[in-house]
């Protein structure tokens, strides 16, 4: 069986995607290690995977313009490469937030108080989603991209609960100001890193059914 | 080959037909010539003796005769011609069949029309005074049968065509029907040409060599698979692309997937860092060994290139459960430590206290009090050091394992009577319930044993607490129980409490110095006996730990 070119080159987006997806997962867990351990190293880590993550976004976007350029594909190759090229800003923009979370926490102070709020429940819940929107990428699997989209309900719910607790923390304890304030900056990327998760999620379906709901849904409007 | 047969038959009959038209008018042609020839002989011996007869009366006689006719004397001149004035003709002694006429009796030409489209053809006769007559006729050339016949012969043709086209396609059909029809499979079966047998034969000799080859093959994938199925390490075979080209049962197990579809990337099973970097190694010619968890699981990666005369073919991928490795090293890891810092705490005091003494810090009086301590911290060294030791009899089943008789209820109260000093000093009261029971079992282990858990029952309960020791005989075993109301131990420390030098709390406050070893050698006794331990304690309320012996 001989294979041309082509099918070639997209077997090598998939894998540059896969690799993206890991890097991404490994990026967020090590920002949440970072945070929840307060682990030094683990900040490194995330940033180190961070520009890793950027190197990735170049390569693939540079692989895609080739692919459209020199193969002009037609039809669910199209489909897959377009959604490829919108799914690595959206792996970017995670591995930039898992940043910024590393960061923050370099300046946190070990405190008790993040263990009274439900931050770890979303960073579980953050870390899920995207962990399964790059599996539904990977095995081509809708039925797990659809329940990403639905989970994210879950952590929004979570991020105005918790933004409750630090609501009361502060007015509680007023000393604690500026931590509290981190928190929730903590809180809010990890309900971003959601709605990206949940973005790649649907280009995945994308790249699938040839829908796109949500587009679907404000061209009806 | 039906078009090539077809192609030859067509061309074969059109070629055929077109020479035979050709020969046929050729001949046809002749045969008129000569008729003609012959024709014109007669003619002109009919008007010699005509004119013999009756001279030149009997050609002015004729009335519009289809042929010219000429009458020539011996000098060439001409005394008739029937289509001029003979007048005005010159002289035709040169002419070739005048000379031909004078010196043989008679002469044939034949001239063509500047268009070849006509040709004149002349036969002059000598009559017997000397002249001659020459008649002449118009006739067609081959070139003008050709051209008159063109229409009829094309559409002969036409017709001819069609039909061999019909006909060649039939025959073309019905010489490659027998070898369309050969079935490969069986072709020794095939009725067909007798130039096709030798093909016919080699390709049944090779059917069946081939079947032979696919049959042998697939005995030794099945072997393979066998083998590999029943491993139960992870085995990955891929191409350079990274592709998977073959997988073991035992790889879905581990990564607890379903089976990948045909030539999927092997990073769709798994893209954790360690593996990334393993198969990108292997892909890039290097060994790599490395360490990667999978569902709370720790495998060992052997990723290696597989090399076809120096060029990459692909790569070989092995997974080892190392988990239970990785479980002892850290357990051995918590040993050393553990040890290390049990040794070293009294050994500090003793050190302390003795440099104190050495530097004459102390009074004379304190004197006692001092090497008392000394002599406390280096009795539980000894302790410490015994409690290794017996461990690690144990461990390696180096004590006596004579088993004797042994009456436990007696050593039951024996250990609570030993124990009763300590107890006093914790307000703790114990109470006995024991049957009298004979047990097979080493006895200094089981006293060990008893010991340790009323010890424990003592040492970690609160004041003014209680603490029951029962021996009951059950059908073929004996059950040990040790309740207590002390301070219990959290579910998520029960599984490890019986490893050594595991203290839940690990703090390790003087109130409740032990070694730490206590429960451990609780646990390699009931080994030794082939018994089971039952722990059962809620945090706060209390613990009670039953060893179940079989006797």
């Amino acid at each position: 069986m001989v294979r041309n070119r082509f099918d070639l080159q997209l077997e090598q987006l998939d894998v540059e995607m896969i690799k993206m997806g890991a890097l991404c997962e490994e990026a967020i867990s090590a920002a949440i290690k970072a945070f929840l351990q307060s682990d030094e190293t683990a900040v490194a880590v995330a940033t180190e995977k961070e520009s890793d993550i950027d190197r990735k976004e170049r390569d693939i976007e540079a692989l895609c313009m080739r692919l459209l350029l020199q193969q002009q594909p037609v039809a669910k190759d199209l489909r897959l490469i377009s959604s490829a090229l919108k799914m690595i800003s959206d792996m970017e923009r995670i591995g930039d937030q898992a940043a910024d979370i590393a960061e923050i926490t370099q300046f946190l102070k070990d405190n008790d108080t993040k263990s009274k709020v439900h931050i770890r429940d979303m960073a579980a819940a953050a870390i899920k989603m995207v962990t399964e929107s790059v599996d539904s990428f990977v095995n081509k699997d809708l039925r797990l991209a659809k329940s990403v989209m639905e989970y994210d309900d879950v952590l929004d719910n979570l991020f105005i609960e918790v933004k409750q607790e630090i609501t009361d923390l502060i007015s509680r304890d007023k000393a604690n100001g500026e931590f509290c304030i981190d928190l929730i900056m903590i809180a809010k990327y990890l309900e971003r890193i959601g709605d990206h998760a949940t973005n790649i999620a649907e280009w995945v379906e994308y790249s699938i059914t040839g829908i796109h709901v949500k587009m679907e849904m404000e061209e009806g409007n | 080959m039906t078009k090539r047969i077809f192609r030859a038959i067509f061309v074969v009959a059109v070629v055929m037909m077109l020479s035979v038209v050709g020969l046929v008018l050729g001949m046809m042609y002749s045969y008129y010539s000569l008729q003609q020839h012959e024709n014109l002989r007669n003619q002109a011996t009919y008007i010699g003796a005509g004119i013999q007869a009756e001279g030149l009366k009997y050609l002015s006689g004729m009335k519009n005769p289809a042929d010219r006719i000429t009458w020539i004397d011996q000098n060439g001149v001409i005394l008739f011609d029937s289509k001029a004035d003979p007048d005005k003709m010159e002289n035709h002694k040169q002419r070739k069949e005048i000379t031909d006429a004078f010196e043989t009796g008679e002469g044939f030409t034949q001239r063509y029309s500047t268009t070849l489209s006509e040709k004149t053809v002349y036969f002059a006769l000598r009559l017997n005074d000397g002249t001659v007559v020459r008649i002449s006729t118009l006739t067609i050339t081959p070139v003008t049968l050709f051209f008159t016949m063109t229409q009829p012969l094309l559409f002969i043709l036409a017709a001819a065509i069609l039909l061999s086209v019909f006909l060649a396609f039939r025959t073309a059909k019905k010489i490659t029907k027998p070898i369309n029809d050969i079935d490969l499979e069986q072709p020794e079966l095939a009725v067909v040409y007798d130039e096709l047998t030798p093909l016919l034969r080699r390709i049944a000799v090779q059917n069946k060599q081939i079947h032979r080859q696919m049959r042998e093959l697939k005995c030794q994938k099945q072997e393979f698979d066998m083998i590999t199925s029943n491993m139960q390490e992870g085995l990955l075979v891929l191409d350079t692309h990274g592709e998977l080209l073959s997988y073991n049962a035992g790889v879905l197990q581990i990564m607890g997937i379903q089976p990948p579809k045909e030539k999927a990337s092997v990073f769709q099973l798994n893209r954790s860092e360690g593996f990334r970097r393993g198969v990108e190694s292997a892909l890039s010619g290097t060994h790599c060994e490395e360490r990667i968890q999978i569902g709370g699981k720790f495998y060992q990666l052997f990723a290696n290139p597989v090399l076809q005369e120096d060029s990459l073919a692909g790569a070989i991928l092995l997974l080892f459960d190392v988990t239970e490795r990785e479980e002892n090293e850290k357990v051995r890891r918590e040993f050393t430590a553990n040890v290390s810092h049990e040794l070293k705490t009294p050994l500090t005091s003793i050190s302390g206290f003795a440099e104190i003494m050495k530097n004459g810090m102390v009074q004379g009086e304190d004197v006692p009090r001092f090497s008392g301590k000394i002599y406390d911290e280096a009795q539980r060294l000894i302790q410490l050091v015994q409690d290794i030791i017996n461990l690690s009899k144990l461990d390696e089943k180096q004590i006596s394992m004579e088993k004797e008789p042994v009456d436990l209820a007696a050593m039951v109260h024996q250990v609570v009577k030993r124990l009763e000093p300590v107890a006093e000093k914790k307000s703790v009261t114990i109470s006995v319930e024991a049957e009298p029971v004979l047990f097979q079992g080493v006895s200094h282990v089981l006293e060990e044993m008893i010991y340790n858990l009323c010890d424990n029952a003592i040492r970690y309960n609160y004041e003014n607490g209680t603490v029951q020791v029962s021996l009951r005989e059950k059908p073929n075993e004996i059950a040990i129980t040790v309740s207590d109301t002390g301070m219990g131990i959290a579910p998520a420390n029960q599984s490890r409490v019986f490893e050594r030098f595991y203290r839940v709390n690990e703090s390790r406050s003087k109130e409740t110095e032990g070694t730490g070893l206590g429960l451990s050698i609780v646990k390699h006794g009931t080994l030794l006996h082939k018994g089971r331990i039952h722990l059962k304690s809620e945090l706060g309320k209390g613990t009670e730990i039953t060893l179940v012996l079989p006797n």
